[in-house]
């Protein structure tokens, strides 16, 4: 149980190239904290540098107050499971498991204990004597947890653990992790690029890009209050539709520079466009149905309006067939305003 | 491939047939040689069914050698084949795995320097430095001693190479699981690298056995004293005698002998071997 504190942490690679752009970040005691954003941006650098797999080149990390800049990997004690299970090919289940306790030394007692304590939370049991390449993905997705588990250490950090499985194995695996880190109270941060997964999982949310750090929020504040465009376009699937405020007729860009002064750039959510009884102030789009995606529950419906191409989330089948002309409605309240130059977001002028 | 053509199966199976013939061929000739008298060569006949002396030859060339051309006793020189080849292997691999740990694991100034000095050394084998290898064996005053047999013959790049390869081919999170769960580079290397690499140790085990096994030229050059004397270059010494015709017949028993540990090895080890081709996945 520990809290983990970054200040002004930076990485920079010894060609000269800087990965992180001294970042501040307070993880507080037992939280799931999730780092999100596109491959590149950083989040995995991040994570291994609170591990102590990368050197850290400039700022502190601390973890439970002490900082660690310089302390080995296995005296941070924290417990990683990496991407691809990393499980040591050799040796069997249990011999995985209790690796890490043997090299500290743990008396035999309490390792059978964690051990059988671990496999039971996990269900491996039955597999204990096994070897990782005779289980199978979902299975060794659980040894690897079951290997951070047995140190109870003070955090757990999470590399892309559930990339490597099937969709259907991901959901399972996810709600698990969930209901584990719920139940054991562990400061965890967890590091994906799937935003369906980081917005599931997450007690609060950092989308990084390029080194940086855009937001940190709950995952509903992000998905409400996106604070830049960058997360309004990464957070929410399908993503936000960015329309040019100089798009839309004189009269609605009056109306609408009333609502945030200074923004150039208007955001609406795919699941707030409708096509049926507005109320009386909402704006009217007359849009040409390119392209109907059923996806069950809803239909994710493309559109274009003018030069702009939107997409459309509709409960249900709304019955559209491609090449039609409709109208749909945008709510000027459920709209989001952004300045272009800076990214960021504009608060309304009220 | 699943075809099923009854004259193909015929070829096929003439081809196999023809190289087996090929390879087997002498070495049964050799054999059937070992079993007869001295004369029998002499009319320039090879028999082709095997003779009565059998354990007349053998037992003479194992424990008498032979005297007329200054072989000792055969038991001796297959011990000391066997020791040199032993040492070979030993301390081939233990430097050049070691070697690759560090070349592979750690980064240290001019680390890419001396692993290209090191993949350098492959261009010179022994025969092609032979001379001033020979000079400072000379000079350490290691001529006819089993350092002087085999530590020229350990120091080369072709297992460390083979070595580094399979590391870089081991995942780097392998090693990163193994620093979070507590385990320095020593302990890294001897619970998780070296039984990774078992089954590359015992191919290259068995290459490196028959390679220290059919040395000849080294050994030739700095034993002078016959208790070092190794089985390949005693059979030369045999097949060459002065003022009379060899004992083809003693000769080719040596011949059998010394053809037994190299295949026993290549027999004993090939278990690993497929066991190796199964154990595929890291």
């Amino acid at each position: 149980m520990a809290t983990i504190d970054l200040v002004d942490v930076r990485k920079t690679y010894p060609g000269g190239a800087e990965v992180i752009h001294g970042l501040d970040l307070a993880i507080a005691d037992g939280e799931l904290l999730v780092l999100v954003g596109p491959s590149g941006c950083g989040k995995s650098t991040l994570l291994r540098m609170i591990a102590g797999l990368e050197t850290v080149t400039g700022g502190t990390i601390a973890i439970g107050e002490r900082p660690v800049n310089k302390v080995e990997p296995a005296d941070r004690d924290i417990a990683m499971v990496f991407q691809n299970y990393a499980l040591y090919p050799h040796m069997s289940v249990r011999g995985n498991l209790e690796y890490g306790l043997k090299n500290r030394n743990t008396p035999r007692d309490v390792i059978d204990a964690r051990v059988a304590e671990a496999a039971e939370m996990l269900e491996i049991t039955p597999f204990l004597d096994r070897k990782p390449r005779q289980l199978s993905g979902g299975q060794r997705q659980r040894v690897a947890m079951g290997r951070a588990l047995v140190r109870q250490p003070k955090a757990f950090l999470f590399d892309e653990p559930l990339s490597n499985l099937d969709a259907k194995l991901r959901g399972q695996m996810r709600i698990e992790i969930k209901r584990l880190q719920r139940a054991l109270k562990t400061t965890s941060v967890y590091v994906t690029h799937d935003q369906m997964e980081a917005m599931t999982l997450a007690d609060r949310l950092v989308v990084m890009n390029s080194g940086r750090i855009e937001q940190v929020g709950t995952p509903i504040e992000l998905y409400e209050r996106p604070a830049t465009v960058f997360v309004a376009g990464f957070i929410g699937s399908p993503p936000m539709n960015f329309i040019e405020l100089g798009a839309f007729p004189s009269d609605v860009q009056s109306s609408l520079s009333r609502q945030a002064t200074g923004a150039d750039l208007v955001g609406v959510r795919p699941e707030t466009i409708v096509f049926e009884s507005p109320d009386s102030d909402a704006i009217r789009l007359e849009c040409q149905i390119e392209l109907i995606e059923p996806v069950g529950a809803e239909s994710h419906v493309h559109v274009r309006w003018n030069e702009q191409r939107l997409v459309v989330e509709c409960r249900g089948h709304p019955g559209f067939s491609e090449g039609q002309t409709q109208a749909f409605y945008l709510n000027p309240s459920a709209l989001h305003f952004f300045d272009q130059a800076s990214g960021q977001a504009s608060r309304a002028a009220s | 491939m699943v075809e099923n053509r009854p004259w193909l199966n015929v070829l096929t199976h003439c081809v196999l047939v023809l190289g087996v013939i090929i390879v087997a061929l002498p070495v049964y000739l050799a054999f059937i040689a070992s079993t007869h008298g001295p004369t029998e060569f002499l009319q320039g006949i090879v028999p082709l069914l095997p003779g009565p002396h059998l354990l007349e030859n053998y037992g003479e060339v194992l424990t008498q050698g032979m005297t007329t051309s200054g072989a000792p006793p055969l038991l001796n020189m297959l011990a000391n084949s066997t020791l040199m080849a032993l040492i070979i292997v030993v301390g081939k691999i233990s430097i050049s795995i070691i070697s690759a740990y560090a070349i592979v694991y750690f980064r240290f100034p001019l680390r890419t320097l001396a692993f290209w000095v090191i993949f350098i050394t492959l261009m010179l084998p022994v025969e092609v430095r032979i001379i001033p290898t020979f000079k400072v064996v000379a000079d350490l005053g290691m001529l006819n001693s089993y350092a002087g047999l085999t530590i020229p013959l350990i120091a080369s790049a072709t297992a460390t190479f083979l070595f580094r390869q399979f590391f870089l081919t081991v995942p780097d999170e392998l090693m990163e699981a193994a620093r979070v769960d507590g385990a320095g580079p020593l302990k890294f290397f001897r619970d998780i690298l070296l039984p990774l690499s078992r089954t590359n140790i015992a191919a290259l085990s068995v290459i490196l056995f028959i390679y220290g096994w059919i040395q000849y030229l080294w050994p030739l050059l700095v034993t002078t004293d016959p208790k070092y004397y190794t089985i390949v270059m005693g059979i030369k010494r045999m097949a060459t005698v002065a003022d009379s015709d060899p004992k083809w017949n003693l000769v080719m028993a040596a011949v059998v002998l010394a053809m037994i540990p190299p295949v026993f090895v290549v027999i004993a080890m090939q278990r690993l071997f497929v066991k190796g081709l199964v154990e595929t996945e890291k």
